[in-house]
């Protein structure tokens, strides 16, 4: 390398790593080679620098873009809901079910149908085949009930209103909503109020008429219902998009019959619904689409084919 | 919501995990993109899309989230960049490849610099980090370690030949 001896010249790299001699000085001093190899490493370590510039600058961008959009969410939010009840359900998928004793209890049975009244005014229904457990003292400061199978609620503003079943909890502060759990089955469905749902794998939000479902431990899902209230309240059951065995319980349930579908494929997907007072009407809503018949055995079990 | 220690919605707990993992997605980032500002802008977007999910995401999964969306969020970059390519009537703009061949940088040329620097002798190594790291001028520099001026730029000087020679054909 061609060394300029001069004293100005002797550590010309120092003088042009910190700008005071420029690029083309640099050039007459070295080697082309020797030049492009010089430059890669100064543009490197100007690499290195900005790549270990501190993080506050960008974390602080980002804050305030959150905060921009929270801003809009809020502002449409407040628009739509005015001064109603900001009920928020929030849905924990848990794994345990911790039984206490309660003092009350309610059962349906079979084919049967049931409102209880809670001690706040707040009514629950309850649909075919579940049951309700509670506790009637503190009930105004500890609204919490237990629930295996399926009812519908209607809380009365208070103090946190808590549904336990096997599979999730719920927590609402005033609202309607539908809880439904059956073996592998749970879901929730906002009549009113907006809904927040929580479990370990997603967050979803849900405003009336949307509900959040887990089947079989696959993914959650979500959908849309214009209803006001869950059909089966009427004495209807209605179902989308579901797969047939649960269809298949649900009659069970409503009409205390047994059903063997070990000879079809319960994984089928159905959409519709079946009255739940008049069997014959109702297994003809959900098998005749299907091509499904079906025979009664000598001990009254309908077997499917 | 539950606030608790480890949730991600958190802000103390989301302003941690940026402190932890925005340097190393930076980086990836830039050896990807090859542009900082390209860079910046899906690191930010990545961390934005983390608080949007952050109920979904658990902190010890933040990272593999992370790199994951920042990824994504780069592949569609390119996706829409071809597109815009393909829509141009004139040839791409040369400011687009303003950067000249030799000056893209990888991975592995910037681990080279950083080994070249640690392996310095002291007295070169202690004027290199000053200068470079702190900011100080080589007048400061001079000052604070007690010699010359000349001397410092000496030692820079010399310092820069080492490495180069260090690195060697890049």
């Amino acid at each position: 390398m061609r060394e300029n001896l001069t004293t100005e010249g002797a550590y010309f790299l120092a003088k042009w790593l910190d700008g005071t001699i420029s690029d083309t000085k640099l050039r007459t001093l070295v080697s082309e080679k020797d030049f492009i190899d010089y430059k890669k490493l100064k543009n490197g370590l100007d690499l290195l620098d900005q790549l270990d510039r501190p993080v506050t600058p960008s974390f602080n961008s980002v804050k305030s873009s959150i905060n921009q959009k929270i801003n809009v969410k809020k502002t449409q939010q407040s628009f739509k809901w005015g001064l109603s009840i900001a009920a928020s359900i929030l849905i924990i998928f848990g794994c345990y079910f911790a039984f206490n004793p309660l003092d009350t209890r309610y059962e349906t049975s079979y084919a049967e149908q049931k409102t209880i009244k809670l001690p706040d005014g707040s009514e629950v229904v309850l649909n075919a085949k579940s049951v309700v457990n509670f506790t009637q003292k503190d009930w105004d400061t500890n609204r919490s009930i237990q629930l295996k199978g399926e009812a519908f609620f209607k809380v009365k503003k208070g103090s946190t209103f808590r549904v336990q079943t096997p599979k999730g909890q719920v927590t609402v502060l005033g609202t309607k909503f539908n809880v439904k759990h059956t073996d592998a089955f749970f879901e929730v469905v906002c009549y009113e109020g907006k809904v927040s749902v929580t479990n370990d794998k997603k967050e979803h939000i849900l405003n009336p008429g949307n509900s959040i479902r887990k089947i079989d431990g696959n993914d959650s899902e979500k959908y849309t219902s214009k209803k006001l209230f869950p059909s089966w309240v009427n004495g209807e059951s209605s179902f989308v998009s579901v797969p047939l065995n649960y269809v298949i319980l649900e009659l069970e349930k409503q009409y205390n019959i047994e059903i063997d579908a070990s000879k079809i494929d319960e994984s089928i997907i159905f959409t519709g619904s079946f009255s739940n007072k008049d069997l014959k009407l109702a297994l003809a809503s959900v098998f005749k689409t299907m091509n499904i018949h079906y025979i009664k055995d000598k001990n009254g079990v309908l077997i499917l084919q | 919501m539950i606030k608790d220690l480890n949730n991600i919605c958190n802000e103390k707990v989301f302003e941690k995990l940026f402190n932890t993992h925005a340097k190393d997605l930076r980086r990836f980032l830039f050896f990807k993109t090859q542009d900082m500002n390209l860079a910046e802008d899906i690191l930010q977007d990545a961390f934005i899309k983390l608080w949007d999910h952050c109920n979904n995401v658990n902190p010890a999964k933040a990272k593999s989230f992370l790199f994951t969306v920042a990824k994504n969020m780069f592949f569609n970059y390119k996706k829409h960049e071809k597109v815009v390519m393909n829509h141009q009537k004139r040839a791409p703009k040369s400011s687009n490849y303003e950067t000249p061949e030799y000056l893209l940088v990888e991975k592995e040329f910037l681990v080279k610099i950083e080994e070249a620097i640690s392996t310095l002798p002291e007295k070169q190594k202690e004027v290199f980090l000053l200068s470079r790291i702190e900011k100080k001028k080589y007048k400061e520099i001079a000052e604070i370690v007690g010699i010359s001026v000349k001397a410092v730029e000496k030692r820079m000087h010399l310092a820069l030949l080492k490495m180069k020679d260090k690195i060697g054909d890049v």
